[in-house]
C-alpha cells in the first residue's frame, strides 16, 4: 500500500445496497486505495460487486453510505470530497473530475463508432480543453502499435487494436486515475497479458493509479501492486453481502 | 489537435460527426423533411404567386383604383379637402360638368371632339402609364387622341372651345403642347388631359362667362339679388282683383294687408298716414327681380312704392353686429313716401355700379363723415368680406344700403359670393365642383373609400367586386395553405421526434460513454437538439432546392399566361427567413424528447453493458 498522503483515491467506510427483483445486495468496503503510480487489481467472481465498486469509485454510482470518499484533484491542494458532491448533488463537479482526472478503459473499448481512431483518443483532451503536446500521441501510438491506425475508424480495427486504443485514450489528456473493467475479457490469453504489461508499463511511465477489474488471477499476478477481492455472505434467502478487502499479503 | 474546446462546444461536432457516420439514415431522414418543406413551399408560393400576380394586374392598373361618381352634383371645396385626408385616398381632383367635358381638337383632316378630364400632380393614371403631368399650355393625349391628332410627345395640338351666347356662336382657340402621350392601357377613347385651371375656364367660357387670364371674353358672372318678399306701399287701397291678380304667376305665393308696425319690421321705415301697406311673401323661394317686374307690371297706373325685403341678415363691423336696411328710392318714389332719395339709384333689378352697391347712409349718432368706410363681413356659403362706404348719414339706428346689396347678401347665403375691392363689385364665387377624380393608394383602400362616400350619399362605383374576389380567394387560399402545413408541420415534427428518439436508443452505448468520459447531462441533452437542428438545416436547404425546381417547372408551365417578371409560384423574401425560423424552432421543439430521453442514460449501466 502507498502512503495516505499519495493515494489518489481513498474510500473508508463505504456502504452500497441494491436491490432487485426482490432481493438485496450490499457491498461493504471498509478501506480502498490506490496511490500514482501503482496498479490495483480488484479480483472476484461474477456477482460479488466488483463492477459496483467501479462505479462508486468511477463517480457514475452514488455510495448508499460512506465515511471517506476523497479523489486528489491535482499533484497539491486538498483532494475533492466526492461524498459531499454526492450529498449536494453536484452533477457538474462529478463530471468535471471524471473529466479531468479519470481515464477508462471498457471491456470492448468503448470508442466511439462514429470518430476516428485518434478524433476518439484526443476526445477526453479536447474535453478538458487543454489540449495534447505535440508528438505525444504519435509517440504513445508508436509504443502501442498503433502507429498506422490513427486515421481509421474502430470498426475496422480488431478488438486488440481497439482495446489498446482505449488505453491510449484513457491516458491521453494525462488522467491520475484509470479505471479499466476487465480490459482484456474480449481478446486472447496472448492479447490480453500484452495488454496488461501495457497498461502496467504506462502506469510506472506516466505516475497513473491504475484499477483493473478482473475475474482473471492469472493476468494481473505479477503486474499489480496490491490486490482487493471480496468474501460473499448469504445474510438471509434474500439478502447477500460482499465485503471488499485487500488481499492479505498483497496476493491473492 | 482537439476540434472544440469544452464539453458544450464538442457537442455540435460530435452530433454532426455522428450524423455523417450513419449518413444513410441521416440521407432518409433530410430527405424526409425535405418531402414536407417543399411541398409547403411550393404551395405558399404558389398561393403568394397567384394572389400577387391577380393584386398586382389590379394595382398596376390605376384603373382598378379609381373611384367614379355616377351623378352629377357640387361638391364644395371643402368637401375635397376632407376626402383628400381620408386614409388610403391616393389622389384627388374635382372634375367639370359632363356636358362641358369636351374640346374640340384640329385633326389633319378637319376637327373631332375629345373628351377633356381635368388632371393634377400625382395623378395616377398619367404616372403609371407612361405620362406626366402637364403644366399650364400643356396637355397629355391618350394614345387614340395622338393618333388621329397626328402627333406625338413634345409637338403641339389646337384647340377649340365654343358656345353658344344670346343665339350666337362663338369660339376661341388655344394651342396646347403635347407633354406625354400615355400608353393605350390608359384607355381606348380620345382623350385630352389638362391642368384644372384650364379645364374649369373652359367649363366657365361654355357657360357663357370670360376667362380673362386666356383673353376668352363673355361675361362676369355677378351675383343675382334675392329677397324674401316685397312690401308693397300705396297712397291708397287696392281693389280685391287687382290684389289678387298680385299673388299669380309673379313669384310670389299671396298678398296681405299689414300694419305699419309690420312695414317698420320689415323694411325699417314707417309708412305715411293713411297709405295701404301690403306684405307679399315668398315661402320656400327667393324672390328675384324678376318677380318685382311681374308685380310692377300689374300695378301699372297705381302710385306705389315696391320695397323688396331679407329678414334677419346680420353683418358684423368688428365685434359690432349690424342690422342693415334695404333701400333704394329714386326722386318719384321718395316724394310719395315724404322721403329724401337715396344716394343711390331706385330699385331696378340691376345692380348699381362704381362704387354704388357699397354705399351706406349710417346712423348719425355714430358720427360718421361721408366718404369713410367701414369694413363688414356678411355670413353666407363662403364669408364675405367686404366694405361700406358713407354716403350720409340718417336719423335711424340701423344704417340704410341698396336694396340691390340686401339681395346680394341673401343670395351669398346660398351661392358662394366674392367681393372684389378694386372693381368695388361682387361676383359669383366658385362655389363648388360638378364631380370629381378619385383614385385610390391601393386597391385595398377602394372597398374603404367606396363604402365612405357611400355612407356620405355620394353615388360612385369602383372595382370592389374584383378586389374582394381576390380578397375571398386569397382567405380561402390561406385556409387551405394552413390546413395542409398544419398536417404538414405535425408530420414533420412527428418525423423528427421518432427519428432523433430513436437515434438517442440506438446510440445509448455511446452516449453514455460521453457521460463516462466527463460530459454532464446538460452536455448530453444538447446532442439531439444539436443533431435536430442539423437535420432541419439540411432538410431546409434540400427542401428549398425542390421547391426551386417545382417553382421553375410551373411557372414554365403557365408562361404562356404570365406577363414578363410575373411568376405563379413565388415566395416573397420576407417568408424566407420566417419558414426558416419557424422550422428550426419546430426542430429545436422536437428534439426535446429526444434531449430529455439522453438525460436519462446512466453511464453505469454502459459500464456492465460493455
Amino acid at each position: 500500500m502507498s502512503g495516505t498522503t499519495a493515494s489518489m483515491v481513498r474510500l473508508e467506510g463505504l456502504v452500497k445496497t441494491r436491490s432487485q427483483g426482490g432481493s438485496v445486495f450490499e457491498l461493504r468496503v471498509p478501506s480502498f486505495e490506490v496511490g500514482p503510480g501503482r496498479m490495483v487489481a480488484v479480483i472476484g467472481e461474477s456477482g460479488c460487486g466488483k463492477s459496483t465498486l467501479l462505479d462508486i469509485v468511477a463517480l457514475v454510482m452514488e455510495p448508499t453510505g460512506v465515511e471517506r470518499f476523497e479523489i486528489a484533484a491535482g499533484p497539491s491542494g486538498p483532494p475533492a470530497d466526492a461524498a459531499a458532491l454526492w450529498a449536494r448533488g453536484d452533477e457538474d463537479a462529478l463530471a468535471a473530475l471524471r473529466r479531468e482526472h479519470f481515464g477508462y478503459v471498457l471491456q470492448t473499448g468503448g470508442l466511439l463508432p462514429f470518430l476516428s481512431v485518434r478524433r476518439n483518443i484526443l476526445l477526453p483532451a479536447g474535453l478538458g480543453g487543454e489540449g495534447v503536446p505535440a508528438g505525444r500521441l504519435e509517440a504513445l501510438a508508436e509504443g502501442m502499435g498503433l502507429a498506422g491506425c490513427l486515421d481509421r475508424m474502430p470498426s475496422s480495427l480488431s478488438i486488440g487494436q481497439r482495446q489498446r486504443a482505449a488505453i491510449l485514450r484513457a491516458l491521453i489528456h494525462r488522467p491520475r486515475l484509470v479505471l479499466a473493467d476487465e480490459p482484456t475479457a474480449a481478446v486472447d490469453k496472448g492479447r490480453a497479458r500484452a495488454i496488461m504489461d501495457d497498461m502496467h508499463r504506462l502506469a510506472r511511465e506516466e505516475s497513473v493509479a491504475v484499477v483493473v477489474v478482473t475475474h482473471d488471477t492469472d493476468l494481473v499476478l505479477g503486474r499489480a501492486d496490491a490486490f482487493y477481492s471480496f468474501d460473499l455472505e448469504h445474510v438471509s434467502p434474500n439478502m447477500t453481502r460482499s465485503v471488499c478487502r485487500p488481499c492479505p499479503g498483497g496476493a491473492p | 489537435m482537439t476540434p472544440a474546446r469544452g464539453p458544450l462546444r464538442l457537442i455540435p461536432f460530435l452530433a454532426a460527426a455522428h450524423l455523417r457516420h450513419e449518413w444513410v439514415l441521416t440521407l432518409c431522414l433530410v430527405t424526409a423533411l425535405a418531402a414536407v418543406i417543399s411541398p409547403l413551399l411550393v404551395l405558399l408560393g404558389l398561393k403568394h404567386g397567384t394572389i400577387q400576380t391577380l393584386r398586382e394586374r389590379l394595382v398596376e392598373d390605376p384603373v382598378f383604383r379609381e373611384i367614379r361618381p355616377t351623378q352629377t352634383r357640387e361638391f364644395a371645396p371643402a368637401w375635397f379637402d376632407d376626402v383628400a385626408s381620408w386614409p388610403g385616398a391616393g389622389f384627388l381632383t374635382p372634375t367639370i360638368l359632363p356636358l362641358s367635358s369636351v374640346i374640340s381638337v384640329a385633326l389633319p383632316d378637319g376637327s373631332a371632339l375629345f373628351d377633356l378630364i381635368p388632371t393634377a400632380p400625382g395623378d395616377p393614371l398619367l404616372l403609371e402609364n407612361g405620362g406626366a403631368v402637364p403644366g399650364e399650355g400643356e396637355v397629355v393625349l391618350t394614345a387614340e387622341a395622338a393618333r388621329r391628332a397626328g402627333v406625338a410627345s413634345g409637338g403641339e395640338i389646337e384647340v377649340r372651345v365654343t358656345r353658344s351666347r344670346a343665339g350666337r356662336g362663338e369660339a376661341v382657340e388655344a394651342r396646347l403642347r403635347v407633354a406625354a402621350v400615355l400608353d393605350p392601357r390608359a384607355g381606348s377613347l380620345p382623350r385630352v388631359y389638362a391642368p384644372l385651371p384650364f379645364v374649369l375656364d373652359v367649363e366657365a367660357y361654355k357657360e357663357g362667362y370670360a376667362a380673362p387670364a386666356r383673353g376668352w371674353a363673355g361675361e362676369t358672372p355677378q351675383p343675382y339679388p334675392s329677397y324674401d318678399g316685397a312690401v308693397l306701399l300705396l297712397p291708397a287701397p287696392l281693389q280685391p282683383i287687382v290684389r289678387s291678380g298680385l299673388a299669380i304667376n309673379t313669384g310670389f305665393g299671396r298678398i296681405a294687408e299689414i300694419g305699419p308696425d309690420r312695414v317698420r319690421e320689415l323694411t325699417g321705415l314707417a309708412p305715411p298716414e293713411g297709405f295701404a301697406c301690403y306684405d307679399l311673401p315668398a315661402p320656400g323661394a327667393p324672390v328675384t327681380a324678376s318677380s318685382l317686374r311681374a308685380v310692377d307690371q300689374k300695378l301699372r297706373g297705381h302710385s306705389r312704392v315696391l320695397l323688396p325685403y331679407v329678414r334677419d341678415l346680420a353683418l358684423r363691423a368688428g365685434d359690432r353686429e349690424l342690422r342693415p336696411v334695404g333701400l333704394s328710392l329714386d326722386a318719384s318714389q321718395a316724394a310719395l313716401l315724404g322721403l329724401e332719395p337715396t344716394p343711390w339709384p331706385g330699385f331696378g333689378g340691376r345692380l348699381p355700379e362704381g362704387g354704388a352697391l357699397v354705399g351706406c347712409l349710417w346712423p348719425a349718432a355714430d358720427g360718421l363723415a361721408p366718404g369713410a368706410t367701414v369694413d363688414v363681413r356678411a355670413p353666407g356659403q363662403a364669408e364675405v368680406s367686404f366694405f361700406l362706404r358713407v354716403a350720409g348719414s340718417i336719423d335711424l339706428d340701423r344704417p340704410v344700403v341698396p336694396a340691390e346689396l340686401m339681395g346680394v347678401l341673401r343670395t351669398a347665403a346660398q351661392r358662394a359670393v366674392a367681393f372684389d375691392r378694386q372693381a368695388e363689385s361682387f361676383r359669383m364665387a366658385r362655389g363648388g365642383y360638378r364631380g370629381f377624380r378619385l383614385y385610390a393608394a391601393g386597391i385595398d383602400d377602394v372597398p374603404g373609400l367606396y363604402r365612405r362616400l357611400k355612407e356620405q350619399g355620394v353615388e360612385v362605383v369602383a372595382e370592389v367586386e374584383a378586389i374582394e374576389r381576390i380578397r375571398v380567394l386569397d382567405h380561402g387560399l390561406s385556409r387551405l395553405f394552413w390546413l395542409i402545413a398544419t398536417l404538414g408541420l405535425f408530420g414533420g415534427t412527428g418525423v423528427l421526434v421518432a427519428s432523433l428518439y430513436a437515434a438517442v436508443e440506438r446510440r445509448r452505448r455511446d452516449l453514455g460513454v460521453l457521460r463516462l468520459l466527463g460530459f454532464a447531462r446538460r452536455h448530453v441533452f444538447f446532442f439531439p437538439m444539436a443533431q435536430g437542428l442539423i437535420i432541419s438545416v439540411l432538410g431546409l436547404a434540400a427542401g428549398f432546392g425542390g421547391y426551386a425546381v417545382l417553382a421553375g417547372a410551373i411557372d414554365r408551365a403557365f408562361a404562356m399566361d404570365l406577363a414578363p417578371g410575373e411568376a405563379f409560384c413565388t415566395l416573397p423574401g420576407v417568408y424566407v427567413p420566417l419558414f426558416c425560423l419557424s422550422t428550426l424552432a419546430l426542430a429545436s421543439l422536437a428534439s426535446l424528447v429526444a434531449a430529455w430521453r439522453a438525460t436519462c442514460i446512466d453511464p453505469a449501466e454502459v459500464i456492465r453493458e460493455q
